[in-house]
């Protein structure tokens, strides 16, 4: 018999005369987890599939271990350090059967079962983890989808390995979390401080009334696994300021920017660029708003707005009111611009603006380009040509030994897998095969000070094509 | 020369219009920005604000010419 329980679990008693065997076991809430504190636990559970799969699984046990009994009582809710959470209790003719049976049943379930938990960390932050595989049938989940030829099960593939950071889960961000989690992405960070209001709902649907007052992180985490129980959700229930922008963006494959603050805006640009990320921006405004993705190598938010702006120029929802669908639809734009990246669609938003005013329904692409002096792209977009005006410094190949073609420069060779800083004058620059992992490597050693390390655009394939 | 400009975001609630036709002597779009929002008391500094002509973004030396379709863009913070 498999139970959930919203109470503190009472272990049954067990009756069987052919038994000789009976073990039972506790798993219970421990205080630290992936190496930090945990303050408390919530288990959540899709109940009708988390029963079906468990009642599966004891009968799978029983054949297999030739069980005269079996229970499963899982808790559901809020959990303290110490409390019970699950307890499985099996009954055998023999202890050897019993033992074996007992440990199976726990490793399956947390296999198998569609119950996910959130450990809340002493500092705040938290991470939802769900089944570690989940059933078959959510395998049909994003079927549609991978019937694209754009999307495949390569694409599919690619969406379930990468990690995105949502930055604001209010109007855009709700907006995007369902589709983002529809279409398979495997990892979500979310980041926002607020919790849910009743001025919220009209345009944040995936909350409900009876949720104000509590986190949008942890609520908008609990829709996510609703969605989709196999994506795991990390949750930081704090505002994004110049402390911690550099943690929270190198973490991620993907950037999406769904904040009302000009300057989380800004910051976030900065951020991506110094660590190579895409960022995918919009912003609206009463019936109309903004959208483009800034990628790497592209055009950038500081390419485009040269002054920073500051927040109360001009005006945030709160102030001059929004319709619900306004952010609803960007922030399914927003999805949409993630997933091409992700799976390497060509046609994304990176040299254009759209503006979009849903009122009239008009929309525009703009043109983009990279502005010569952009603050936002200092040292970032290091000149191709090399061998010219350009103060290059030191030039440091990272590839491996056993990568070719030869770079035909001037150059030393230090291969990634036994980098160290050597007390090179700077500025170096660094080389690899497409400008991914230099890239990678000159924005870690700027975060430990080096100024003026920079990464070649397109590698060697770029540079050496120019001789 | 004559130019067509069209408002966005915040720059459209305050000049109450969507798009409108402007009678103008030949000039930067920086100076015609400053112009537009001197003129309607836009009420942003003009270095907040974005020109596109015919489409494209431009830099604020770029000339206007007789016809171009003119875009002004504000910052938007809205989310």
């Amino acid at each position: 018999m498999f139970q959930l329980s919203s109470t503190p679990i009472i272990p049954p008693l067990m009756e069987c005369a052919r038994a000789g065997g009976f073990v039972t076991f506790e798993g219970r809430v421990r205080d630290h987890a992936e190496g930090r504190a945990v303050e408390r636990l919530t288990y959540e559970a899709y109940p009708e599939m988390a029963i079906a799969e468990g009642t599966r699984l004891l009968e799978e046990a029983k054949e297999k271990f030739g069980l005269l009994d079996s229970r499963v009582i899982h808790r559901v809710g809020t959990l303290e350090i110490g409390e019970v959470a699950v307890w499985i209790g099996v009954a055998a003719a023999h202890r050897r059967e019993a033992f074996a049976a007992c440990e199976w049943i726990i490793d399956q379930l947390k296999h198998r079962v569609p119950i996910w938990k959130h450990e809340i960390f002493s500092e705040g932050a938290g991470v939802w983890v769900g089944a570690e595989s989940v059933p078959l049938e959510f395998g049909l989940l994003t079927q549609r989808q991978e019937l694209l030829d754009e999307i495949g099960p390569e694409g599919q593939a690619k969406l379930r390995n990468a990690r995105v950071l949502l930055v604001g889960v209010g109007g855009l961000g709700s907006a995007s979390l369902p589709y983002l989690v529809g279409a398979g992405v495997g990892t979500l960070g979310l980041v926002d401080p607020d919790q849910v209001e009743l001025t919220n709902l009209h345009r944040q649907v995936i909350y409900s009334a009876n949720e104000t007052g509590r986190l949008k992180v942890d609520r908008a985490a609990a829709a996510a696994s609703r969605l989709n129980p196999s994506v795991r959700v990390e949750t930081h229930a704090l505002e994004v300021d110049g402390s911690n922008v550099d943690r929270l963006v190198s973490g991620y494959d993907v950037v999406i920017d769904g904040t009302d603050s000009l300057e989380v805006k800004f910051l976030l640009n900065a951020a991506c660029r110094r660590h190579q990320k895409p960022l995918i921006t919009a912003s609206i405004h009463r019936f109309e708003g903004h959208l483009m993705t800034v990628l790497p190598d592209g055009p950038c938010l500081r390419c485009l707005f040269p002054t920073q702006p500051h927040d109360g120029c001009v005006g945030t929802c709160a102030q001059v009111g929004v319709l619900g669908v306004v952010p609803g639809l960007f922030g399914v734009l927003q999805a949409l611009e993630a997933i091409k990246v992700i799976t390497d669609f060509s046609d994304v938003l990176t040299e254009d603006m759209l503006l979009f005013d849903l009122k009239s329904l008009q929309s525009l692409k703009v043109k983009r380009s990279l502005r010569d002096g952009c603050e936002g792209c200092a040292g970032i977009h290091h000149p191709l040509n090399l061998q010219v005006s350009d103060p290059v410094g030191v030039v440091i190949d990272i590839r491996e030994l056993d990568e070719t073609p030869q770079l035909l420069i001037s150059h030393i060779r230090l291969p990634l897998s036994r980098f160290a800083w050597q007390g090179w004058t700077e500025p170096v620059t660094f080389i690899c095969a497409s400008g991914q992992r230099s890239g990678n490597l000159a924005a870690n050693l700027r975060e430990q000070g080096h100024s003026q390390v920079y990464s070649l655009k397109g590698g060697v394939e770029r540079l050496n094509s120019c001789f | 020369m004559k130019v067509t400009v069209r408002y966005f975001a915040v720059l459209r609630d305050r000049r109450g219009l969507d798009a409108e036709t402007v009678e103008c002597p030949e000039m930067t779009s920086s100076q015609f920005a400053s112009y537009l929002i001197e003129l309607h008391q836009l009420g942003l500094p003009p270095s907040l604000v974005r020109v596109a002509v015919n489409s494209s973004f431009v830099s604020d030396d770029h000339v206007l010419g007789d016809g171009d379709e003119v875009v002004l863009i504000p910052p938007v913070a809205g989310g």
